[in-house]
């Protein structure tokens, strides 16, 4: 007799999220920078942003990072990061 | 219902099925058939649509149907479900902090003690062998948690899940409390719940340590080898502690008549270093990195001229468990290094605030 099984992996995920355009130039624009808030996270934010700075002359305007590792990054400073730059980068350090 | 469903010939086909869509901690789990979904929600007594449980970095929820999906594949019988969703609502309290304690390089398990008389009425073990195997409840209570963190919240090793090493308490990890042979009031009277409620306690352990002492019968001197093992340099942060005392070493500890609280007020003066020696041995950042110091690495504790284990006594969750004879104990140090992971504790099939 056939088995009807039930997906162990819930409802599906949250709709709602949608991803950035893609860039198609990098020259010139506005870089964040997020670290995760662990030693050496921003050491090497620091040293990728000079490569984009240098190759692409873009401009880093915003230097931030978790406040506390173990959370998750607060919403409302994501949403003011994404109003502020084209494009974001992250590091994780531990 | 909610949950997509799938159409398997046989039990062995879907078993087999399971291991290929990655629905297992890498054991053979039962199939989630229908019929034996819908007799965990009889025993929940919930609504299935009912969110027990939400991911805060995803917004992934858990509701009682999904939950009973994975506790039916964990192979629980269902009167262990509510022991199951007590648990998982202790785990979605944002103290305990689940995403961090299930993301990180630290690799927690969520330890789930359990006390009250649901103990006995499910057949749990509280005695011999306490964290080992051969109790069907004890050993499916707790992976029932770890495929929902698995599954449903999609906590993957390798992926999601960034554990350095982890440990076996990450296949599952439930006790039960030894009230028979403790000689203090039990866990949840202690926690200031009512008698006749039984209670599930999650706390995200890091790791177990054996504390053996067989040839004393002075309670300090055993509870210097707790505090030595508790202050030890690799185990020794702020974060709290859970200490799983045998029935052996308790009555020991309380043959001078110190109670529960006054052996927590000890170990908590004595699991303790010299700051100065937790900078020497690198366990601390030295220099511009002091950033990297916990709250409280950086704050009172230091102050006290000595750095000790958890803020203050009540950071240590001192449970008697294990078989009565034998002068081993564990004590397990918290995921968390400071305060981003407190233990939680919830009634069982009960609602307290309702």
């Amino acid at each position: 007799m056939a088995l009807e099984l039930f997906d162990p992996t819930g409802e599906p995920a949250p709709t709602g999220y949608t991803a950035a355009p893609r860039l198609t130039t990098l020259n010139g624009l506005k870089v964040g920078l997020f670290s995760n808030g662990k030693v050496n996270a921003d050491k090497l934010l620091r040293y990728t942003a000079e490569v984009f700075e240098r190759e692409a002359r873009c401009h880093i305007v915003i230097d931030s990072g978790k406040r506390n590792a173990s959370r998750i990054a607060e919403p409302r400073v994501l949403e003011r990061i994404a109003n502020d730059v084209d494009f974001l980068i992250t590091a994780v350090g531990d | 219902m909610t949950n997509e469903t799938h159409t398997l010939s046989d039990e062995l086909s879907a078993i087999d099925y399971c291991y290929e869509q990655g629905w297992t901690d890498g054991l053979p789990v039962v199939p989630p058939a229908r019929e034996r979904v819908e007799r965990f929600l009889m025993a929940a007594g919930r609504p299935p649509e009912e969110i027990v449980a939400r991911h805060p970095a995803t917004g992934r929820e858990c509701s009682v149907q999904s939950a009973a999906v994975n506790a039916v594949m964990a192979g629980c019988l269902p009167q262990y479900f509510p022991t199951v969703l007590a648990a998982l609502e202790g785990l979605n309290e944002d103290a305990y902090n689940f995403h961090g304690s299930t993301a990180s390089t630290g690799g927690s398990a969520p330890v789930v003690i359990v006390s009250g008389d649901i103990r006995d009425e499910i057949g749990m073990n509280a005695s011999v062998n306490v964290f080992g195997p051969g109790y069907r409840a004890n050993a499916t209570i707790g992976r029932a948690i770890r495929l929902v963190i698995m599954n449903i919240f999609q906590m993957i090793p390798g992926i999601s899940d960034r554990s350095t090493t982890g440990w076996p308490g990450k296949y599952s990890c439930c006790i039960a409390e030894n009230v028979l042979n403790s000689p203090w009031e039990p866990l949840h009277e202690s926690l200031g719940f009512p008698p006749e409620v039984s209670t599930a306690t999650v706390f995200a352990a890091s790791g177990f340590y054996n504390v053996e002492n067989h040839y004393t019968s002075d309670p300090e001197r055993l509870l210097d080898t707790f505090a030595d093992a508790m202050g030890s340099l690799g185990a020794l942060t702020d974060g709290q502690s859970l200490v799983v005392m045998s029935p052996e070493h308790a009555q020991i500890a309380a043959s001078g008549g110190m109670s529960k609280r006054d052996v927590q007020a000890y170990l908590f003066e004595h699991a303790s270093r010299d700051p100065n020696e937790m900078l020497g041995k690198g366990k601390w950042p030295t220099g511009l990195d002091r950033d990297g110091l916990s709250e409280g690495e950086r704050g009172h504790n230091r102050t006290m001229g000595r750095f000790h284990r958890g803020r203050s006594p009540d950071d240590i969750l001192l449970v008697v468990a294990g078989g009565e004879a034998g002068g081993h104990s564990a004590f397990l140090p918290s995921w968390s290094r400071g305060r981003n992971s407190i233990y939680q504790t919830k009634a069982i099939g009960v609602c307290l605030d309702c």
